[in-house]
C-alpha cells in the first residue's frame, strides 16, 4: 500500500535512443493508474523502470517516499503480471504461487492458508496440482494474478496482462480485475495498448506517444476534454473525426466551416472560446462518430456525403461516408432512434446530410494540434527533441550482432 | 484426399490414379535408396565386428568373414596396454563432461541474460580467437605442460585440463538454447525475490535439462575421439596414451600386421559403450544440434 | 548506372535484372570498402576521444579529490580502506603489492630480456665441475621463457594499468555518493551482490581466465614465434637461443619462388586444395544430407525412426575408429580391393590413396559418408519448421515437386542455415581429423615438398601446419605464419559473408 512517484524519468538506450523522455508522475495511494498508448511509446518500459526491470538512465522513482532507483526488483516489495503470464513451468501451480513466499522462507502452513486462500478468490483451487502447461490461457493468467497476489506487496504492477486473451475472455477477466481490486485494495499500474481496457479499468488514465506522457487525466476528463490530436483520436472507438478547418469568430459567436458548410458553435464550448478570447483561425475541428447527426433537408449548416459502407453494429449503425471532396467520415447512428424506412435508404451510394453538434466539438491549434481550450503548456512532439526517440520500445533486449 | 476421390468425376479421377501410382513408384525407389544406404553406412561396422573375431591371422586381409572364429583378439587386449589407455580416456571423459558443462553452462547463460559492458566485445573477441586454428597453441600448450610436469606418463590431468579450460569458447549452442527461455520467467522471479544466483539453479536449470545433458554428452564423447592432442602431450610414452593415440599407433607400418584384429577388437570394445550411451541420450542431442545449427 | 524504380525494374527481363544484380554486386564492393574505412576512422577517433577523456578525468579526479583519493593514485585501494570499504581495499592494495614483488623478482628481468630473447647461449660442451666432481652442462637463458614470461608480464602490466584506472574511478564515484549523503557499499553488500546484480562477474571469471590462459595467451605467443627463428634447432635452452628475425619468415613463405619446391609454392597448391575441400565437403554434405532427410521426411515413407537410427548410430561411434577403419577398408590390400578383385571386377588394385586424384576425391566421398547424418539431423529439424501453408499454397500455385523445392524449401533452409553453412565452411577448412586418419596427408607430393616439410596432395593447411611442428625440423615459426595465414583467410571469407550476402539474404525475408 504506497504511492508512488516519479520524477523526470528518462530512459536512454545505447546512448542516443531515448524511450522515455522525462516522465512526472505521482500516483495516490490505492490509485489504479493505467498507461496507455500505441506499441512503441514507452509505457512498458516506464513499468519496467518502477519494477525495477529496466535500469533508470535519469530521475527517480520513489516508492512510499523511499528513492528505489538502486534497488533490486526484489528488495522494491512490488508484484508484476506479465504479458505471456511468465509462469514456472517445471512447478505445480501451488508451488508458483508459493514461490516467492518459500523465497521469504515463510512457514510451510502459513503458505498454504495463503496461496489456498488467493487461488479460491480465483476460483483456480481445482488446478493447484497442476503444470502451468495444462492450464488454459485465462487459467493461467489467474495463477499469474494470483502469484502476485500473495504477496502482499505494496504496488501491483501489470504489464499488459490482458493482450495474449481471445475478445470474450478479455471481457470476462476485465470485469474479474475491477472486482479483485476491490478485493485486494493496493496501488496499480497497468500497461495496455487497448483505450477500452484503460478507460474502464482506471482511475486515471497516463495517454503516452514516442515517450512522452500526452495527458493524465480521469477517463471522463481524457474523453471530453483531449489535451491534443492524438489523444482526441486516440481514446473512443470508433475512432473522432478530424478535419482541418476554419474556426470564425463573430462578435459573441463561433462557427466551423467544414466542407463549405457553416456551422455555429454551442453552449459551454462558445463561452470557453470567448472567455480565451480566441479569434478566427485556422484549426482541426474533432468531432466524434455519435456527434455527427443525420438531417433530412439540406440547409447552410449541413454537408453532403455519399455512403460508401453502412455496417450494422447490432444497436447502432456505423456509416463510412465520403464528403464530397473525397475525406472520409465515421457516423454512428443509434439504430432505435431510425424508421425502417430510413434504414432502407441507407445503402451505398446515396447522398445524406450530416451536422455537426455544436456543444461537442473539439478544437485543435493548427499548428501545434493542442486544444485551444485546454490550458498548459503544448505536449511536445518528437521533433522538438534532437534526440532520436526509439522505435521499437517494447523489445528491450538490443539486436545482437549477425555473427552470432 | 481419399474421400475427396469420391467427389471427383471420371478424368480427373483417371489422373488421380495416376498420381496415386507416381507416389507409389516414388516412394519404392526411396525405400531402395534407403536399405542401400543403411547397408553402406553399416557395414564397416559389420566389417569392424566381423574382423575382431578373427583368429587365423592378424594382419589386414581382403576379406570379411573370419575363417576361424574366437575371442583371442579381445582376451589379448589385456596382455597390452589397452585397457591403461581406456581407463585414461574414460577418466578424462568423466572429468571433462563434468567440468567442461560447468563452464559452458556458466558462460552460455551469462551472454545470454546479462548485459554488461563489453559483452558484444568479449563474444566479437572470442569470434576472431576462434578463427585462429587451436592447433597451433599446442606447442606452447605442450612446453607449459612439460614444464609443470603434466605430459608423457602424467598425460592425464594435462589433457583434462587443455579440454576444459578454454571450453568457454564453444557457448554457442547452450546460448541458443538459454535464449529461448522466456526472459520473463527470470524477471518474475527476481520480482518474486530470488537473487539472480536463484534465478540461475531455481528457475533456468530445471528447464535447461536438455542443453544439460547435450553439454555433458558432447563434452563426455569428444575424449573419445582426440587424437592430436592426446598424441602430442603423451609424446611416445605409451602409458600416457588414450584410447585414440594408442589404437592409432597399432595401425603404424610396424605394427599393423600383428596387431590390425586387434585394433578391430579395441575399436568394438570403444565404440559400443559409447555408441550405447549416445543412443540413449540421443534424443537430446538431435535437439541440441538442430538448435545449435539455427542459431549459428 | 541507371537508378530504375520498383516499377521501372519489374518490367526489365530476367536476364536484364540478373545483370543488374551482378553489376550491384560489384558497384557494392568498393562502396564496402569506403564503409569499411569510415567505420574503421569512426572507431579511431572514438578510441582517440576515450583516451583524451580518460585522460581529463584521471587529471579532474585528482584536482577535485581529497587526501583519500589522492593518496589512492600512489598506494591503491587507501582510498577504498579509509571510507570502510574493506574488501574492495584489500583486493587494490594486494594487486598493487604482488604486481610490484613480482616485477621486482621476475617481471624485470623478464622484461628487460624480451627485446633480444636471451643473451647466453647453453654451453655446446659440458664441462667440468670440481664442486660437484662431475659434468655439467650450464644452460643460461631460455628464449622460450624469456618470451612467455615477457608476454605475460605485459599483460600484467595492462592488468595493473587497468586497475589503477579501476581504483581512480571508484574513488571519485566514492567521494561523489558520499557527497550527496548517501552511504556507501559495504564489504558485505559487494559480496552479495556477486550473486545478484554482480553474478555475472562471477559466473564468467572462471570460463575467461581459462580462456585467456590457454587460448589467448599461448595465441599471442604464437603469432609473436611467426618474427623469430624459433624451430628444432633452436629451441632456445638446450642447444641454442631463437632470435627475433623480423619479417624474414613471412618474406620466405610469400615471395613466389618459381619451383615447385618452396614455401610459396606449397601454400598456394595447398591453399587451393584446402578451399576447394572446403567446398565440396560442406555443400555435398548439405545438399545430400538434405535430401536424406526429406526422404526420410516424405509422407509415406514408414520407420521413419529406424531409417534414422542407422545414420545417428555413424555419430555415436568415436570418429577415429570409423575413419581408421574405412582408411584401411580403401587401402591397397583392403577389404574393397580384395572383394572387387575376387569377383573379378577389377585385374589390378584401384589406386584410392596411392593416386592423388584419387585419393582426393575419395576422401571427399568418405567425408559424405561421415557428413550426411549430421545433415540430415540438422536439416529434419528444419523442414519439420517450414510452414506447412508455405507449400500448400506454393502447391496450389500449381508448382511441383521440384518447384516447391526450388522456389520455397531451398530458399527457406539457406536462409535458416546461413550462418550455420559458413560455420561449417571454416571448420571444413580445418578438419584435421578426416584427413590426417584417412590419408595422413598422403599421397607425397614430393614437387611441393622438399623444403616445405612432407606435403602430400590431401594435405589441408591445418595438417600441413601439424606436420611442419611435429616433423623432424619442427619449424615453429612457419607453422605460426601457416596458422596467421589460415586465421586471415577464414576472416575475410567471415567478412565477406557477412557483408556482402545479407544485402540478398534479405530478398527472401522469411522472418
Amino acid at each position: 500500500m504506497a504511492s508512488v512517484k516519479l520524477t523526470n524519468v528518462k530512459k536512454i538506450y545505447d546512448k542516443n535512443v531515448v524511450a522515455v523522455h522525462d516522465f512526472n508522475l505521482e500516483i495516490q495511494d490505492k490509485e489504479f493508474v493505467v498507461f496507455v498508448g500505441p506499441s512503441g511509446c514507452g509505457k512498458s518500459t516506464t513499468l519496467r523502470m518502477i519494477a525495477g526491470l529496466e535500469e533508470i538512465s535519469e530521475g527517480t522513482v520513489e516508492i512510499d517516499g523511499e528513492v528505489v532507483n538502486d534497488l533490486q526488483p526484489k528488495d522494491r516489495d512490488i508484484a508484476m503480471v506479465f504479458q505471456n503470464y511468465a509462469l514456472y513451468p517445471h512447478m505445480t501451480v501451488y508451488d508458483n504461487i508459493a514461490f516467492s513466499l518459500r523465497l521469504k522462507k515463510v512457514k510451510e502452513d502459513i503458505i498454504y492458508d495463503k496461496v489456498t486462500k488467493a487461488a479460491e478468490i480465483l476460483g483456480i483451487t481445482d488446478y493447484l496440482l497442476r503444470k502451468p502447461k495444462a492450464l488454459s490461457g485465462g487459467q493461467r493468467q489467474r495463477v499469474a494474478i494470483g502469484r502476485a497476489m500473495v504477496r502482499d506487496s505494496k504496488v501491483f504492477l501489470m504489464d499488459e496482462p490482458l493482450s495474449n486473451l481471445d475478445a470474450k475472455l478479455r471481457n470476462q477477466m476485465r470485469a474479474e480485475i475491477i472486482q479483485l481490486r476491490q478485493k485486494i485494495d493496493t496501488t496499480f499500474i497497468y500497461v495496455t495498448h487497448d483505450q477500452t481496457e484503460a478507460m474502464t479499468l482506471g482511475d486515471r488514465i497516463v495517454i503516452m506517444k514516442d515517450g512522452y506522457i500526452q495527458q493524465v487525466g480521469t477517463p471522463v476528463e481524457v474523453f471530453e476534454m483531449p489535451s491534443n490530436l492524438f489523444v482526441a483520436e486516440f481514446i473512443g472507438a470508433p475512432k473522432m473525426n478530424t478535419m482541418k478547418t476554419q474556426l470564425i469568430n463573430e462578435g459573441e459567436k463561433y462557427y466551423v466551416t467544414p466542407f463549405g458548410a457553416k456551422i455555429p458553435v454551442d453552449g459551454e464550448k462558445a463561452k470557453m472560446l470567448k472567455e480565451k478570447g480566441i479569434g478566427t483561425q485556422e484549426i482541426y475541428l474533432g468531432v466524434r462518430p455519435e456527434h455527427i447527426v443525420m438531417v433530412p433537408e439540406k440547409s447552410e449548416s449541413t454537408i453532403d456525403c455519399t455512403l460508401v459502407v453502412n455496417e450494422m453494429m447490432g444497436s447502432e449503425l456505423h456509416l463510412h461516408v465520403n464528403t464530397e471532396d473525397g475525406t472520409p467520415l465515421v457516423v454512428r447512428v443509434p439504430t432505435m432512434n431510425l424508421s425502417a424506412e430510413e434504414r432502407d435508404s441507407l445503402h451505398a451510394g446515396s447522398t445524406l446530410h450530416f451536422t455537426f453538434e455544436g456543444k461537442v466539438m473539439h478544437f485543435f491549434d493548427a499548428e501545434s494540434e493542442v486544444n485551444l481550450l485546454v490550458d498548459g503548456p503544448a505536449a511536445p512532439t518528437e521533433s522538438d527533441e534532437s534526440a532520436e526517440t526509439a522505435e521499437p520500445t517494447e523489445t528491450v533486449e538490443p539486436t545482437e550482432p549477425t555473427a552470432e | 484426399m481419399r474421400e475427396k476421390t469420391k467427389d471427383l468425376n471420371h478424368s480427373s479421377m483417371k489422373r488421380h490414379i495416376g498420381i496415386k501410382a507416381q507416389t507409389h513408384i516414388s516412394n519404392t525407389a526411396i525405400y531402395v535408396i534407403l536399405v542401400v544406404m543403411s547397408i553402406v553406412w553399416l557395414l564397416p561396422f559389420v566389417f569392424i565386428v566381423l574382423q575382431s573375431f578373427r583368429v587365423e591371422s592378424t594382419y589386414p586381409v581382403g576379406y570379411v568373414v573370419p575363417q576361424k572364429w574366437g575371442l583371442d583378439n579381445y582376451i589379448n587386449l589385456g596382455k597390452t596396454d589397452f585397457w591403461h589407455w581406456y581407463l585414461n580416456t574414460f577418466i578424462a571423459a568423466l572429468a571433462t563432461a563434468v567440468l567442461q558443462t560447468v563452464i559452458v553452462l556458466c558462460m552460455s547463460y551469462t551472454l545470454s541474460r546479462f548485459r554488461f559492458n563489453g559483452r558484444k566485445a568479449l563474444m566479437k573477441f572470442i569470434l576472431i580467437l576462434g578463427m585462429f586454428p587451436g592447433m597451433l597453441t599446442m606447442i606452447i600448450l605442450y612446453r607449459v605442460l612439460a614444464d609443470l610436469g603434466l605430459t608423457q606418463q602424467n598425460a592425464l590431468p594435462g589433457l583434462i585440463l587443455v579440454y576444459v579450460a578454454s571450453s568457454g569458447m564453444g557457448y554457442y549452442v547452450s546460448k541458443g538454447f538459454f535464449d529461448t527461455i522466456p526472459k520473463s520467467l527470470d524477471e518474475a522471479a527476481r520480482i518474486d525475490g530470488a537473487t539472480r544466483a536463484q534465478v540461475l539453479y531455481k528457475i533456468i536449470l530445471p528447464l535447461a535439462k536438455p542443453i544439460v545433458i547435450y553439454t555433458i554428452l558432447t563434452a563426455f564423447m569428444a575424449p573419445w575421439g582426440d587424437f592430436v592432442f592426446a598424441r602430442y602431450v603423451a609424446m611416445g610414452t605409451p602409458s600416457g596414451y588414450n584410447v585414440a593415440v594408442g589404437l592409432y599407433s597399432w595401425l603404424t607400418i610396424d605394427q599393423i600386421n600383428s596387431r590390425y584384429t586387434m585394433f578391430c577388437a579395441g575399436g568394438v570394445c570403444v565404440a559400443v559403450p559409447v555408441a550405447i550411451l549416445f543412443m540413449c541420450l540421443q534424443k537430446y542431442y538431435v535437439s541440441g544440434v538442430t538448435g545449435g545449427a539455427v542459431k549459428g | 548506372m541507371k537508378q530504375y524504380s520498383d516499377l521501372e525494374y519489374l518490367k526489365l527481363s530476367k536476364w536484364h535484372r540478373f545483370i543488374l544484380k551482378i553489376a550491384n554486386f560489384f558497384l557494392g564492393i568498393p562502396m564496402w570498402f569506403a564503409h569499411l574505412g569510415i567505420k574503421i576512422w569512426t572507431y579511431i577517433k572514438k578510441f582517440g576521444i576515450a583516451v583524451k577523456d580518460t585522460f581529463v578525468d584521471i587529471y579532474e579526479t585528482f584536482q577535485n579529490g581529497d587526501y583519500k583519493t589522492r593518496i589512492s593514485f600512489f598506494i591503491m585501494g587507501f582510498g577504498s580502506l579509509a571510507r570502510g570499504q574493506i574488501l574492495r581495499g584489500i583486493l587494490f592494495l594486494l594487486f598493487e603489492l604482488v604486481f610490484i614483488f613480482y616485477m621486482i623478482f621476475a617481471g624485470a628481468h623478464w622484461l628487460s630480456l624480451l627485446p633480444s630473447l636471451g643473451k647466453e647461449g647453453p654451453e655446446l660442451n659440458s664441462h667440468y665441475d670440481p664442486n660437484l666432481d662431475a659434468y655439467v652442462t650450464v644452460y643460461h637463458d631460455n628464449s622460450f621463457k624469456i618470451l612467455l614470461y615477457g608476454v605475460l608480464t605485459i599483460f600484467f602490466i595492462i592488468a595493473l594499468i587497468y586497475t589503477w584506472r579501476l581504483n581512480i574511478k571508484q574513488n571519485k564515484i566514492s567521494q561523489q555518493i558520499l557527497a550527496s549523503g548517501k552511504p556507501l557499499k559495504r564489504t558485505k553488500d559487494d559480496l552479495r551482490s556477486l550473486v545478484d546484480e554482480q553474478f555475472h562477474k562471477t559466473l564468467l571469471a572462471l570460463p575467461t581466465l581459462g580462456i585467456f590462459m590457454f587460448t589467448v595467451l599461448p595465441m599471442v605467443f604464437m603469432i609473436l614465434v611467426a618474427f623469430t627463428n624459433y624451430d628444432g634447432a633452436h629451441n632456445g635452452f638446450s642447444n641454442s637461443l631463437f632470435h627475433w628475425v623480423g619479417l624474414d619468415n613471412f618474406k620466405t613463405m610469400l615471395t613466389w619462388t618459381s619451383g615447385g619446391n618452396s614455401y610459396s609454392a606449397a601454400f598456394g597448391e595447398i591453399l587451393v586444395w584446402t578451399l576447394i575441400w572446403a567446398f565440396f565437403a560442406t555443400f555435398t554434405n548439405y545438399f545430400l544430407g538434405m535430401f536424406v532427410a526429406m526422404m526420410i521426411n516424405k509422407k509415406g515413407i514408414r520407420l521413419k525412426k529406424m531409417w534414422r537410427m542407422i545414420l545417428i548410430l555413424t555419430i555415436a561411434i568415436p570418429q577415429f575408429i570409423s575413419l581408421l577403419y574405412v582408411s584401411k577398408m580403401f587401402a591397397v590390400n583392403g577389404i574393397i580391393n580384395g572383394t572387387l578383385m575376387k569377383w573379378g571386377w577389377i585385374q589390378e588394385p584401384l589406386p584410392f590413396w596411392t593416386n592423388p586424384t584419387w585419393a582426393r576425391v575419395t576422401v571427399i566421398i568418405i567425408n559424405i559418408w561421415i557428413g550426411i547424418p549430421y545433415l540430415m539431423l540438422i536439416t529434419t529439424g528444419i523442414l519439420m519448421n517450414i510452414p506447412a501453408d508455405l507449400l500448400e499454397s506454393a502447391k496450389i500455385d500449381g508448382a511441383n515437386a521440384f518447384q516447391q523445392y526450388t522456389k520455397i524449401t531451398l530458399p527457406y533452409m539457406l536462409f535458416i542455415t546461413g550462418p550455420y553453412l559458413l560455420t561449417s565452411f571454416t571448420a571444413n577448412m580445418n578438419n584435421f581429423n578426416v584427413i590426417y586418419l584417412l590419408t595422413a596427408g598422403g599421397p607425397a607430393n614430393s614437387a611441393a615438398s622438399s623444403a616445405a616439410g612432407s606435403v602430400g596432395f590431401t594435405d589441408l593447411l591445418i595438417t600441413w601446419l601439424f606436420k611442419i611442428t611435429t616433423g623432424a625440423e619442427s619449424q615453429y615459426y612457419m607453422a605460426s605464419i601457416i596458422g596467421i595465414l589460415v586465421f586471415v583467410v577464414v576472416a575475410l571469407i567471415s567478412l565477406i559473408v557477412y557483408s556482402v550476402l545479407p544485402s540478398v539474404k534479405n530478398e527472401e525475408d522469411f522472418q
